[in-house]
């Protein structure tokens, strides 16, 4: 039977057999330290390039507070702002992503299958509908607070006899997000207004938004991530199976509601201040899990480095691929998240 | 998205299969065992003997007998919502008149705006239906799947896509279900060339297409994100799913090709109840399993995309019906195929009259309407049915 359950049947392939092929841990730091150093120069990259290109010295230089010219005043007013949430949005999405599919044991887990795009978008909508909001920064709660709602009813659907049950959670979560989605075209089609506000939104994007938003986010951003860096350990255990964990000593409930807690937390506040995004969540634990392997107590370290990489590297594509104008960075994620998610289809359906 | 499963299902459509496949002895043993431990998932192979005959009493004849009943019951709805549907509106005209002004009898002008306006509409709700929901039942047979449904594998994305790539050329209206037909196949061309690995399984099959369905939803989005406000508004209507403003001329040509292929279908029901038995068992009967599949699938997909050019994609009638109609008539059967596609008309047509009559908003497209009614069932259905089955679901 196990054929006919795709994504609950080989959870993490490599955690079966831990013994083999592990890196060993120096070269697991120098992975790290490699992909921090990346991160460095995507950063940098992502004040440098734009419609306007910026050089490197004169981002030097602005950041520096020496450069109060056009290039100063675009590299600290817009790029800053714009690179610090991609760090932010893309820790808490990566981080989530590993979080939830080692909760569910499910590889194709990520925090879209929650619902929490789904909730944050129709709650969104409805307020753009109802309360005639026109800025980002205004549908900040309305977004967490859809988010949140949305995956805490697909975590009570998936509950059963106070344990999540992985397959209830795919089911429930991809019905709940179809809905929601419908919803959301019902509203915007209601009222064209709503349509033109949102549509830019729903897209998911980093620009136009001030280091600002991400105060109100701060406290549940850090407390998502103590929360992930704790269970990460009896993440390992929950790979082996329900039973063995149980008998490993591992209170598998309890684990599985601070994982579901964590990943609410991180991605509801993701989803609030930059728009609902696609594929940093669902590659960045595949990609870590590929190099570092899949101790979670270096998976979740890793995606912490590797969903900002994701996330600055797709927002700058999508404003060096149309320049002068800009791909909203939600839609490239989406475009090079199909076909990876393609071939991890293809693979783990071997 | 993450994987859908389909343990409990595939056991449950082996059984029906096996009495499906004329082998009454087989499905008789499966049927009153009742809800025997899913743990035997391999179907046993059929017996040679006949021991029991169709008789009066048998599970099997007992199962046709409710089949036929059910189907008499959604003809007499779709009967009944059909004439509702003709009569309501602006101008107000008595059920009974609506149904005589349909074959061209009564007030001249009762008889153009029945004939003109409210049948086109209805009968593009009613062909849709029922396409839609053979498509959905047919996929999640074949792939054994219980969330696999022409919204899932990426058909009706595609279909969405061609329509809206076609509204983005400015070419006129009348094309955009052409667009919607090509987008369809090609989204199954894709899914079949992405999921060819020397031969195709299930499984793959399944997650390949969502694969496909999140690509193409991402291009449609950027479409809309792209166009100007009108455009966006028209997109976001088509991919919706909606009946708005059908005409004869596109009904007639869908609503042909639909039956054709509703009838395929039935007439290659048999090779689909072989299939429920396991490649292996399919093979001993002398069929090609992935020939056979690739064909049944092909049918489906061009079913759906037909259906999806005739109406958009409306969501949740393919993956609903399906399930809906095997809890209230058993296992699948060719009778229970055909009652498929009459619930799915159903379905349609009350969320259409729902939209146009019910709602306090006007212009919702119908597919809003079809996952707010479908879900609730699909969740309540498959969580009760995943129940006896969860333990098992833990991983190798």
């Amino acid at each position: 039977m196990n054929e006919t359950v795709p994504g609950a049947a080989p959870a993490v392939p490599d955690s079966a057999v831990p013994a083999t092929g592990r890196p060993a841990p120096t070269r697991r730091a120098g992975l790290l330290v490699a992909g921090a150093a990346a991160l460095a120069l995507c950063a940098a990259l992502s004040l440098a390039a734009g419609s306007r290109a910026v050089p490197l010295g004169t981002v030097w230089h602005a950041l520096a507070g020496d450069d109060a010219g056009r290039d100063g005043l675009v590299v600290t007013g817009l790029r800053v702002p714009r690179t610090v949430i991609g760090l932010a949005v893309g820790a808490a999405l990566g981080v989530a992503g590993a979080v939830a599919q080692g909760v569910t044991r499910n590889p194709l887990a990520s925090p879209t299958t929650l619902g929490i795009n789904a909730g944050a978008s129709f709650a969104v909508v409805t307020a753009i509908y109802a309360l005639r909001l026109e800025h980002p920064a205004q549908y900040l709660w309305f977004a967490f607070g859809g988010a949140a709602l949305a995956t805490v009813a697909v975590l009570a659907l998936a509950r059963r006899a106070g344990e999540l049950d992985p397959v209830r959670l795919a089911l429930g979560g991809t019905v709940l997000a179809a809905v929601l989605a419908s919803w959301t075209s019902a509203v915007m089609l209601a009222s064209h207004r709503t349509l033109d506000e949102a549509r830019f939104w729903l897209a998911g994007s980093l620009a136009g938004r001030q280091t600002g938003i991400l105060l109100p986010v701060l406290a549940p951003l850090a407390t998502g991530l103590v929360l992930a860096l704790a269970i990460a350990p009896a993440l390992n255990a929950l790979a082996l199976g329900d039973e063995t964990a149980q008998a490993l000593g591992v209170p598998v409930a309890r684990i599985r509601a601070a994982g579901g807690l964590a990943v609410v937390l991180l991605a509801a506040s993701s989803v609030a201040v930059a728009g609902p995004l696609s594929f940093v969540g669902l590659a960045a634990p595949h990609l870590v899990r590929r190099l570092l392997g899949a101790d979670h107590r270096w998976l979740v370290p890793g995606c912490l480095v590797a969903g900002p990489l994701l996330l600055l590297g797709s927002d700058i594509a999508g404003r060096v691929v149309l320049a002068p104008a800009e791909l909203e960075v939600g839609i490239v994620t989406a475009f090079l998240g199909a076909p990876v998610l393609a071939l991890l289809a293809r693979k783990a359906a071997r | 998205m993450s994987g859908p499963m389909g343990g409990p299902m595939s056991d449950r459509t082996a059984r029906g299969g096996a009495g499906a496949a004329r082998e009454p002895g087989a499905a008789r043993t499966a049927q009153t065992a009742g809800p025997a431990p899913a743990a035997d998932t391999v179907p046993r192979a059929p017996r040679l003997r006949r021991p029991f005959p169709y008789g009066h009493g048998s599970a099997l004849a007992r199962q046709r007998r409710r089949t036929a009943l059910l189907s008499a019951a959604a003809t007499a709805l779709l009967a009944v919502l059909l004439a509702l549907g003709l009569g309501a509106g602006e101008v107000h005209v008595p059920p009974l008149d609506a149904l005589r002004a349909l074959l061209g009898l009564g007030d001249t002008a009762d008889v153009m705006l029945v004939q003109e306006l409210r049948a086109p509409r209805a009968a593009a709700a009613i062909v849709a239906g029922a396409g839609l929901a053979v498509a959905g039942a047919v996929m999640q047979r074949v792939l054994r799947n219980p969330l696999a449904s022409p919204d899932v594998v990426g058909v009706t994305g595609g279909a969405s896509l061609g329509a809206v790539a076609v509204l983005a050329t400015g070419a006129p209206a009348a094309l955009t279900p052409a667009g919607a037909l090509g987008g369809g196949t090609l989204a199954a061309l894709l899914l079949a060339a992405l999921s060819w690995r020397g031969g195709v399984t299930v499984t793959r099959i399944v997650l390949v297409g969502l694969a496909v369905q999140q690509g193409l939803a991402a291009v449609v989005n950027l479409f809309i994100v792209r166009f100007p406000a009108e455009l966006a508004a028209d997109a976001l209507q088509w991919t919706t799913g909606s009946v708005y403003g059908r005409t004869w001329t596109e009904t007639g040509t869908g609503g042909a090709l639909v039956l054709a292929g509703i009838v395929l279908v039935l007439a290659g029901h048999r090779r689909l109840a072989v299939l429920d038995l396991g490649d292996e068992s399919a093979g001993g009967l002398g069929l090609a399993p992935n020939a056979a599949r690739l064909q049944l699938l092909l049918l489906a997909v061009l079913l759906a995309s037909v259906a999806a050019a005739l109406t958009g994609p409306v969501g949740f009638v393919a993956l609903a019906v399906p399930h809906v109609v095997r809890f209230l008539a058993g296992p699948p059967t060719a009778g229970s195929l055909a009652l498929t596609a009459l619930g799915g008309a159903v379905l349609l047509l009350a969320s259409d009259l729902a939209v146009l009559h019910l709602l306090p908003v006007h212009g919702l497209p119908v597919g809003v309407v079809t996952a707010t009614l479908g879900a609730p069932w699909l969740l309540v259905l498959m969580l009760r049915r995943l129940k006896p089955a969860t333990a098992e679901s833990t991983p190798r």
